[in-house]
């Protein structure tokens, strides 16, 4: 296994927090810079994240051109809000009328690519307690910085020694180190380095993201990370230590939805590329079970496993952004 | 002198047109827990922030008072201070998270004293946007081990080695928008323990109980009788007791204030509750522990002090209406030395003191600008001539 890649792609937040320096380097290479949150009842989190990254990223440094909320259809006052505090808004369903409508959070990253303007995209997921602007400015530097870089991953604790002998966990979540850190280790030993492959945070250019396909669900970052390794191999990714973040706490059942579609968007990746022969198609049910009463009820979880095509293939697109 | 009033309306708009700065630096600061005598984290965000905000000198006081330093165009007038206490009421472990919605914020601290460090800190950039220049340097202190057991004893520090004569003062306090504090009471802060030994002894014919102990030192406290002129009073604030319902409760304690306009009635006062508590030891049987955990001394501006009139122009001109009582933040501090000073709230709020305290957004601008109307007037020598009778 190569891995020298921890080494050298893996940077800390503070490595850039010399923001004139990279309003320069933007400028210099003449980039639009997007910040895109993909939203789903977010009232509580949301005006926070825009008001803080729109002060320090737009207006003191002028960094980011645009901040788009894509929202999957909220019924609190989540796009009123985000209106109310300057991003525009929009509903995903509204985004490219003509297409199938579905909900999810890869579907708004994916629609999101359309009406955004920037080069680069930043997406950041809107419900993040500890909101800071270098959640948005240190993912962006590493592809302003380094020619190679072309998507950029965020991580929340330091794998380092802390002192002679003493070492802290990669601190995963439950997800990354019961589910999609075995399967890397089994299939992509190369892809472990990447410390949280299911952090919701990353930035990439477009050209990498107009070239993928996005599941609507959960497994859009791990398929994301598959696709880019696949494509461009491991040296275009980058990851930075963001410090700490907080965000709302998932009980066992919502996390075993989410490792569920994880595994199988990994299985239908597998088996796309060739590396694995399955004889039955899966099954898209995840059943767990609830005591009511005296009996035991079936709860069914089920995933349709839509999958958007790389966005480039989309006539719109193609025509919005002069791709022909 | 009317000139400079005569802007302040039009400033608040444009204070308004960089309200996003300062909420964002309100919340930057306001989410780092703050409990007094653990003010370090705060301090340090502050001191980036106001680096970042380029103030001329930034660095901290041999007590860790955070200070950013604006110099003005004088090099001969004293500087004015600014300041804002940099501690709450509130454990690193309670969540420091701010809720934003339309109009409000939300979240613990906000309303003692975060919001108000925010606004402190927004003032370089506040300065900036109103192309404004002070004759005098314009001292920002956060201010550590304020409240409680802290004891002013930030401020006190920063005065006592401070080493230039100070021109005026404004302390800023986040909630709520009218508070105008300019003079402050005698007061003597005290805590009351109760312990009754757990062992069954001989002396104790009937085993007495610590919250019966504390109850019976409370009713003979508000026996006393207490003068209308010089205005005095007996606080009781805080208490607890004991561990489970069923059992006698071996320890209590008991928190309370003793305030009046006269020092000499404060000093009476504590001496008559001294007594009390010496006699319920003594016929109880029981250890009684008086701490003093705080006390100041009673100051005042007059009301026709030029900075009291100015204040109060400031503050009809934006139709701020002025709500006085006394104050034991800052500004006693202030006054004991001589310096003409007053507390000034920048906006409305509720649920004081509770982690879902809430402050409206939309005054915020006029609060800041009165801060900077008083600034301008201080700047401009009233607070010169006449200094405290």
């Amino acid at each position: 296994m190569k891995n020298d890649w921890l080494e050298k792609n893996t940077f800390h937040y503070s490595e850039f927090n010399d923001l004139d320096r990279l309003v320069d380097e933007k400028r210099k290479k003449n980039l639009k810079i997007s910040l895109c949150l993909p939203t789903l009842n977010e009232e509580k989190t949301i005006a926070k994240e825009i008001l803080i990254m729109k002060s320090e990223l737009m207006t003191r440094y002028p960094i980011l051109d645009e901040i788009v909320v894509v929202d999957s259809g909220s019924t609190d006052k989540t796009r009123e809000v985000a209106r109310a505090f300057g991003a525009d808004v929009y509903e995903a369903k509204d985004i490219l009328p003509d297409l199938e409508n579905f909900k999810g959070k890869g579907e708004n990253l994916w629609k999101a690519l359309y009406v955004t303007e920037g080069d680069i995209i930043v997406y950041l997921d809107a419900d993040i307690k500890n909101i800071h602007y270098r959640f948005a400015y240190a993912l962006i530097a590493p592809l302003l910085f380094y020619d190679n870089v072309k998507y950029v991953k965020a991580f929340y604790d330091r794998p380092i020694a802390i002192g002679k002998n003493k070492f802290r966990p990669t601190g995963g979540g439950r997800v990354t180190e019961l589910v999609i850190r075995p399967l890397f280790s089994l299939y992509f030993p190369e892809l472990t380095q990447i410390l949280q492959p299911l952090s919701g945070e990353y930035a990439g250019s477009r050209e990498v993201f107009e070239a993928i396909p996005f599941p609507i669900g959960y497994g859009v970052e791990t398929s994301m990370i598959l696709d880019i390794y696949e494509k461009w191999g491991l040296d275009v990714i980058a990851q930075v230590d963001l410090d700490k973040r907080i965000h709302r706490n998932q009980d066992t059942r919502a996390l075993g939805k989410m490792a569920f579609v994880i595994m199988m968007t990994f299985i239908n990746r597998q088996k796309k590329l060739g590396l694995i022969e399955l004889k039955n198609d899966l099954f898209r049910e995840m059943i767990q079970y609830n005591l009511v009463r005296d009996e035991y009820q079936s709860d069914i979880f089920k995933i349709e496993g839509h999958e958007r095509p790389p966005i480039i293939e989309i006539p719109e697109y193609r025509h919005k952004f002069n791709k022909n | 002198m009317d000139n400079y009033l005569d802007k302040l309306p039009d400033f608040v708009n444009t204070v308004k047109s960089i309200q996003e700065t300062i909420i964002t630096n309100i919340v930057l600061i306001g989410q780092i827990p703050s409990p007094t005598f653990k003010e370090k984290r705060r301090t340090q965000v502050m001191m980036e922030r106001l680096a970042e905000f380029q103030v001329d000198e930034c660095s901290t006081d041999g007590y860790r008072n955070p200070i950013g330093i604006i110099r003005g165009t004088s090099e001969s007038k004293p500087p004015i201070f600014v300041v804002a206490n940099l501690d709450t009421v509130f454990a690193r472990d309670v969540d420091h998270y701010y809720t934003i919605k339309e109009n409000s914020i939300t979240g613990a601290g906000i309303l003692d004293n975060s919001l108000a460090v925010g606004v402190l800190v927004s003032m370089p950039e506040i300065f900036r946007t109103l192309n404004l220049r002070f004759e005098s340097d314009i001292v920002l202190a956060g201010v550590i081990q304020s409240i409680g057991k802290g004891n002013l004893r930030g401020i006190r520090h920063l005065l006592k080695t401070w080493h230039t004569p100070i021109r005026g003062a404004v302390c800023i306090e986040s909630s709520g928008l009218g508070r105008f504090n300019y003079y402050t009471d005698g007061m003597i802060r005290c805590e009351l323990e109760c312990n009754i030994s757990t062992v069954d002894g001989w002396e104790y014919k009937f085993k007495p109980n610590a919250i019966l102990v504390i109850n019976e030192v409370i009713n003979q406290i508000q026996k006393l009788r207490l003068p209308q002129k010089p205005r005095s009073r007996v606080i009781f604030g805080k208490t607890s007791a004991g561990f489970k319902h069923g059992m006698i409760a071996y320890d209590a304690m008991l928190g309370f204030e003793i305030q009046s306009d006269s020092d000499r009635m404060v000093k009476s006062i504590f001496n008559d509750i001294k007594d009390i508590i010496d006699g319920i030891s003594h016929e109880y049987e029981v250890d009684l522990k008086l701490k003093t955990i705080s006390s100041l001394n009673a100051a005042r501006l007059k009301f026709n002090h030029p900075l009291v009139k100015s204040t109060v122009a400031v503050m009809k001109k934006l139709e701020i209406e002025p709500i006085s009582a006394p104050s034991e933040s800052e500004i006693s501090i202030f006054l004991a030395k001589k310096i003409p000073a007053v507390t000034l709230g920048v906006t409305r709020g509720e649920n004081h003191h509770q982690v879902n305290a809430k402050v409206e957004i939309e005054p915020i601008s006029k609060g800041i600008t009165q801060i900077i109307g008083v600034m301008m007037a201080i700047d401009k020598g009233v607070c010169d001539e006449k200094r405290l009778a």
